[in-house]
């Protein structure tokens, strides 16, 4: 079936950034989570927990507060000030409104979805009405004696809960006064004389208020008298959650072997090692030479890098931040590297939200975020603006995934939620548009000769297209006819690349987080009954039994969790892994909770 | 009390005017309505700051009350017993108003109800001694006098009046200065409103506060059933508040008020509310359905409203005015025939399964037997407990006299049930279980219906407790005969049939050991166990040494070192026991002759088990060795290079 050398990286120091807060919308059943480095992540919790959208963090904005306000409409609040709207369309920060009360430390929407209400480091609790596409400053509450560290309205919307530091006030929203004040005892366990801090209120519908702050108490006030019911003193401990980014963050130079990896603020560059030996499976062969750290490419400015790129050839390295597009010339002299950075990139080029270089390494596929898809023909040490697609009349959808066919000449790209639409690059025309499906695409290529356009969604199901004919190929219905094996559908993490080998047309290279998977289109599609994964070697079995129970999907599930898996040349392969140990050794050391007397 | 008073609004009128009338609120319109100086009535909201610059409307004659009521709009009480709507009189406020009540009559007292949805008014007028109620129909506008005769005492006078309403009579309580409650029913519809009526009232309660207290007296109907009473029940004593039932004439409960009343009491959404002192005081007072169980005390009284468990007994329709009373001679087959009465109750309750307050209902019903229980020593519901501590939402901390009172009447089975349902016990009431479980008689013991589910056959056991001859087996390299491990082998083969004969034997009965065995299950801790351990005499502590190691030895038996049967106890269990049971108790053991035996055994036990663990300590070595080898192989570092065959 094949046997491959495997490069298998372990080098990238990737540590996902903390999540700071996390915000549920019920209708979409979709999750806004923000990072400590700012960026903000929308998971739809339908699709397979897929993370469907992203905003890029940055340095000086420390999200503290996140909701979903009526029609869905994402607000986020932080110490920098600012309440901001993103664009979940155009994936972008719609506006920002500096409420001028010094660092926000809460935010909540009206139970109407319509008013929402920021608590400021000043003690001030602001009101805003959320108007159809901006929000407006409606009045102030009365001003508290410190910072409002959360924030909670009554279901009927005409009370609001506010945790300070030692107190939590109830406010009557249409008069904007503070009607009761609810002084939190400091104590605990007796002793201790530091500030108790609220961090979190909800406000019941039959008027109980619950609190739980720093001293571990959690506490239930009627806020119809101002008066303690209830005091629980519990042992909190702070949770930490990890979620590795299912973002490319990974490129690689097939020609020169490098690999390219992405951080918050910094690009690093490596080149893989190499060997003479040959072995078995599962052999280690010895190095004859390792790989090597070649460039450490820093950003300047606070933003975070949102998409990067290498070149097959290695000669280009392009990557975007929201407001700037850098592009870098790469010459290779023995060992030794320069790089320039290619200036004057027109206007146009400002905010990318992916970036890919064609198989030989001529062209750039930009796709920016006002939905427009650019071609750049790059030669020399310069480049040409060639052509952009401009998005559908209407539509401002950003693309957020590009395939290009191997011989140039198809370019493939998808936005979050409708079809993929396929460009013809040589007639610079859009050639048709893939009818769109009920998930979102994780990930698509181009197979070369074919020109099939295969293409996973977050359901796990894969479909195969074939742009020439504007149709699902004769596999594809097959495969849906049938169906998958249902452990492959129950997978819970997404396909996030897709390759083809040179010389076997047949074949489909993809992998998730947990596996990789050759999809041999020659031999039959496994049925639930059949074992989709055998874990060990066929030893002595005869060729009849392994020839009937031989299946179309081989699975290894040797590497992981699985970041990126390339194909480098006929008989090697590239698997960069993330060891969660080694994410966990980084991490602070968890909160430990003595259980019982023992 | 209402702790942190601090109003949510309050408004003053000038200085120099003086509110004739208490406010109320409209609650159609969610305003506040106030009359000051007897005629000039404000209107006012909460947004409203300063009350002189509110609505003002001057009257054309005084006022007495304004009564308002939800769900309908409120009436305005003149004092010369005209009544108007409040929106007729603000549409003309200087209109005239007629003159109802005859000269010197006075008003003294009002109420409005709603009745089939239409408003009634009922107020009292008093005239040189003489009361009047007049009844007005808002429906029909009919408005009837009455006259209500004072009976045998004439001459006392009428402090506090309040009222109640069913389907056809309005039900006027009224305390007089003897200190006795009288009723006086009131029809709603009136037979002849043209005609002066007369109405006679009835003595309900007698001498409910003291007859020579002026001061804060005041009384409110609860429901049909109850009323409340502020005022000092003897002459001398403290101000209190009473809750009486007067369908069974029985106190139910009665709350002292030290810092004196102002003889103010309302009664709202099981809340009464009164002045105490200088704060107002709120006690949330439900009333429980009338029931003579209830009534006579058989139910916890104070019970937290909303249980189900009051609905759950029986009402007994007792006639009117019946006395305070049952024979004392009747108690022990009433006690019987509430035991059996009250299990069919909680068997009927269980039944229904889970409501959702499953857990406090049970919670109150068990405190509420268990009361009654210390009350009177004769009350033992005990299926009841049982089936009761069987729905598995009990614990030690919710009821803990439940099994103090099954301590004293040493009811093992109950105990066994509660040491293997509670999660919570204590260590102290663990060891006073063990001790009874160890003292109990045999005759006694086989009298009761433990579970036996904890032990395995017993078919050969032998019934002695006294037997000393303890056994030897040899298995997972344990022989208390031999020393040497080594020779174990040579020793089986010596006497085989011998051992397995005499290691069957038990040391206790089955009953017995199945007690003993909910003690093993028990949870504890070992600093809080050991002294109580050292409570127990000498003889009980070797027998459950000796059950201990007879365990043990079955243990041994087999290879997994675990006894037979459904929940056995465990080997650990065992041990943890035998070490215990040494440490607390050692000095006194070593002392006995008769223990010498078991001692030996023991330590050759232990003996025999250092060595085994020495040599499972060796295996482990070895095998992490093992897994070091192993996972140097595995790890590769940061980068390798690998071949992969797919198949």
């Amino acid at each position: 079936m094949g046997e491959f050398k495997v490069h298998r990286v372990r080098f990238f120091n990737y540590v996902p950034s903390g999540i700071r807060c996390v915000a549920y919308n019920n209708q979409s059943n979709r999750l806004a989570v923000s990072r400590t480095d700012g960026t903000v992540e929308v998971y739809n919790l339908s699709a397979n927990y897929f993370q469907e959208k992203f905003f890029p963090g940055h340095e000086s904005r420390a999200t503290e507060a996140l909701c979903w306000a009526e029609g869905q409409r994402l607000f986020s609040a932080g110490l920098n000030g600012e309440i901001m709207e993103y664009d979940l369309q155009a994936l972008n920060i719609k506006y920002a409104v500096d409420v001028f009360g010094g660092p926000i430390w809460s935010m909540a929407v009206s139970p109407s979805g319509s008013q929402l209400l920021v608590g400021c480091e000043d003690g001030s609790v602001k009101l805003f009405q959320i108007t159809p596409d901006k929000i407006q400053f409606e009045r102030n509450f009365d001003r508290q004696k410190s910072r409002i560290l959360s924030l909670s309205w009554h279901p009927s919307g005409t009370h609001v809960a506010a945790g300070s530091i030692d107190y939590i006030s109830v406010f009557d929203v249409k008069s904007g006064s503070a009607i009761h004040k609810m002084i939190v005892d400091r104590q605990h366990m007796g002793v201790s004389k530091r500030k108790c801090i609220v961090w979190g209120v909800a406000f019941l519908s039959d008027g109980t208020v619950i609190s739980v702050d720093s001293a571990g108490k959690v506490q239930f006030w009627d806020s119809a008298t101002g008066t303690l019911v209830k005091s629980h003193l519990i042992a909190n401990a702070d949770v930490q959650s990890i979620a590795v980014a299912e973002r490319r963050l990974i490129s690689c130079s097939k020609k020169r072997q490098l690999l390219l990896f992405q951080f918050a603020h910094h690009l690093e560059l490596w080149r893989l090692g190499s060997t003479v030996a040959t072995g078995k499976n599962g052999d280690t062969l010895p190095l004859s030479k390792n790989a090597d750290h070649l460039l450490h490419l820093k950003t300047k400015g606070p933003e975070n890098i949102i998409c990067s790129c290498i070149s097959p050839c290695g000669s280009w390295i392009a990557c975007s931040t929201v407001s700037r597009f850098f592009l870098y010339r790469l010459n290779y002299e023995h060992d030794n590297i320069s790089l320039k950075r290619v200036s004057k990139m027109p206007p146009f080029l400002r905010c990318a939200l992916q970036i890919l270089f064609s198989e030989d390494s001529t062209k750039l596929f930009v796709a920016s975020n006002q939905g427009a898809l650019h071609i750049v023909q790059l030669s020399g040490g310069s480049f040409k603006h060639l052509h952009a697609f401009q998005p559908q009349s209407g539509t401002v959808e950003a693309m957020c995934l590009l395939a290009v066919s191997s011989d140039g000449n198809w370019l493939a790209a998808s936005g979050t939620s409708a079809g993929v639409h396929v460009y013809n690059v040589k007639q610079l025309k859009l050639h048709c548009t893939v009818p769109a499906y009920n998930f979102p695409v994780t990930a698509m290529a181009i197979a070369p000769n074919t020109n099939n356009l295969v293409i996973a969604h977050s359901d796990q199901q894969v479909f195969e297209y074939s742009i020439p004919d504007k149709q699902y190929t004769d596999w594809s219905r097959t495969v849906q006819k049938q169906g998958f094996h249902h452990l492959w559908l129950q997978r819970d993490t997404p396909i996030t690349h897709i390759s083809f080998h040179p010389k076997r047309p047949m074949h489909i290279l993809l992998h998730d987080a947990y596996m990789f998977c050759i999809i041999d289109k020659s031999l039959p599609l496994p049925n639930d009954k059949t074992l989709l994964y055998n874990p060990f070697p066929p030893t002595n079995e005869s060729d009849v039994v392994r020839r009937r129970t031989a299946h179309a999907f081989k699975i290894s599930k040797i590497y992981k969790p699985l970041l990126f898996m390339d194909l480098l040349d006929e008989r090697t392969l590239v698997a960069v892994e993330r060891p969660l140990d080694d994410i966990i050794a980084q991490l602070p050391p968890p909160i430990k909770k003595k259980k019982f007397g023992t | 009390m209402v702790s942190d008073q601090k109003p949510l609004g309050s408004w003053s009128v000038k200085q120099g005017q003086i509110i004739t009338c208490p406010a109320v609120c409209n609650f159609q319109t969610r305003e506040y309505i106030v009359v000051h100086d007897n005629k000039v009535l404000r209107i006012w909201n909460n947004e409203d700051v300063n009350l002189d610059k509110v609505f003002k409307a001057t009257l054309s004659a005084e006022v007495y009350r304004i009564l308002s009521v939800q769900g309908t709009e409120p009436l305005v009480l003149f004092k010369e017993g005209a009544v108007r709507g409040l929106e007729a009189l603000l549409a003309d406020p200087q209109q005239k108003i007629e003159t109802v009540i005859s000269d010197e009559e006075v008003i003294k007292w009002t109420k409005f109800f709603i009745v089939f949805r239409h408003p009634v008014l009922i107020f009292i007028t008093e005239k040189h001694g003489n009361y009047f109620a007049y009844v007005q129909m808002f429906n029909s506008r009919i408005l009837t006098k009455y006259t209500l005769l004072l009976g045998q005492d004439e001459n006392s006078v009428i402090e506090s009046f309040t009222a109640s309403v069913d389907r056809k009579f309005i039900s006027l309580m009224s305390l007089s200065s003897d200190g006795c409650i009288y009723e006086t029913l009131i029809p709603i519809r009136p037979t002849d409103p043209e005609k002066n009526q007369t109405l006679v009232r009835s003595l309900l309660l007698k001498a409910v506060v003291s007859g020579n207290t002026r001061n804060g007296v005041a009384l409110t109907a609860l429901d049909q059933d109850h009323i409340a009473v502020l005022g000092s029940p003897q002459a001398a004593s403290k101000e209190c508040l009473s809750v009486w039932n007067i369908k069974f004439q029985t106190l139910q409960t009665s709350k002292e008020l030290p810092q004196g009343t102002s003889g103010q009491l309302w009664y709202y959404g099981e809340n009464l509310f009164m002045l105490h002192g200088k704060s107002l005081t709120v006690i949330p007072y439900k009333c429980e359905v009338s029931s003579l169980a209830g009534a006579l005390g058989k139910l916890k009284h104070g019970q937290d409203p909303g249980t189900h468990v009051m609905p759950r007994f029986v009402n007994w329709e007792t006639p009117q005015g019946c006395g305070l009373g049952f024979q004392n001679s009747e108690q022990s087959r009433r006690i019987e025939d509430s035991e059996k009465h009250i299990e069919v109750e909680v068997r009927k309750f269980l039944a229904l399964k889970q409501t959702p307050d499953f857990h406090t209902v049970i919670g109150d019903t068990v405190t509420g037997l268990l009361e009654r229980c210390k009350a009177e020593p004769s009350f033992y519901p005990r299926n009841c407990l049982m089936q009761l501590i069987q729905t598995h939402v009990l614990s030690y901390s919710l009821c803990p006299d439940l099994m103090e009172i099954a301590l004293i009447k040493k009811d093992v089975q109950l105990l066994q049930l509660c040491l293997q349902q509670f999660p919570d016990i204590p260590e102290s009431v663990t060891c006073a279980c063990l001790k009874i479980f160890l003292s109990i008689g045999d005759d006694s013991l086989q009298e009761t219906d433990v579970s036996m589910e904890s032990v395995f056959d017993y078919s050969n056991s032998v019934h002695d407790e006294k037997m000393e001859e303890q056994t030897e087996i040899l298995q997972n390299g344990f022989s208390p005969e031999e020393d040497k491990c080594s020779n174990c082998d040579q020793e089986l083969n010596k006497k085989p049939q011998d051992e397995t004969k005499e290691s069957t034997s038990c040391p206790v009965v089955p009953k017995r050991a199945a007690l003993l065995n909910a003690i093993l299950h028990s949870a504890y801790s070992e600093t809080f166990l050991l002294p109580h351990l050292k409570d127990i005499p000498a003889q009980h502590i070797t027998l459950f040494l000796k059950y201990l190691y007879f365990l043990y030895l079955k243990c041994s038996e087999n290879a997994t070192m675990t006894l037979p049967g459904i929940h056995p106890p465990t080997l650990n269990q065992i041990m943890d026991w035998i070490c215990l049971l040494l440490d607390a108790n050692f000095t006194v053991v070593v002392m006995m002759p008769e223990a010498k035996r078991l001692l030996i055994n023991l330590y050759k036990l232990v003996k025999s088990q250092i060595s085994v663990y020495s040599e499972l300590n060796k295996i482990e070595v070895s095998f992490r060795e093992l897994q070091k080898l192993n996972q140097e192989k595995n790890n590769r570092g940061l980068y390798s290079i690998e071949v992969l065959e797919l198949f």
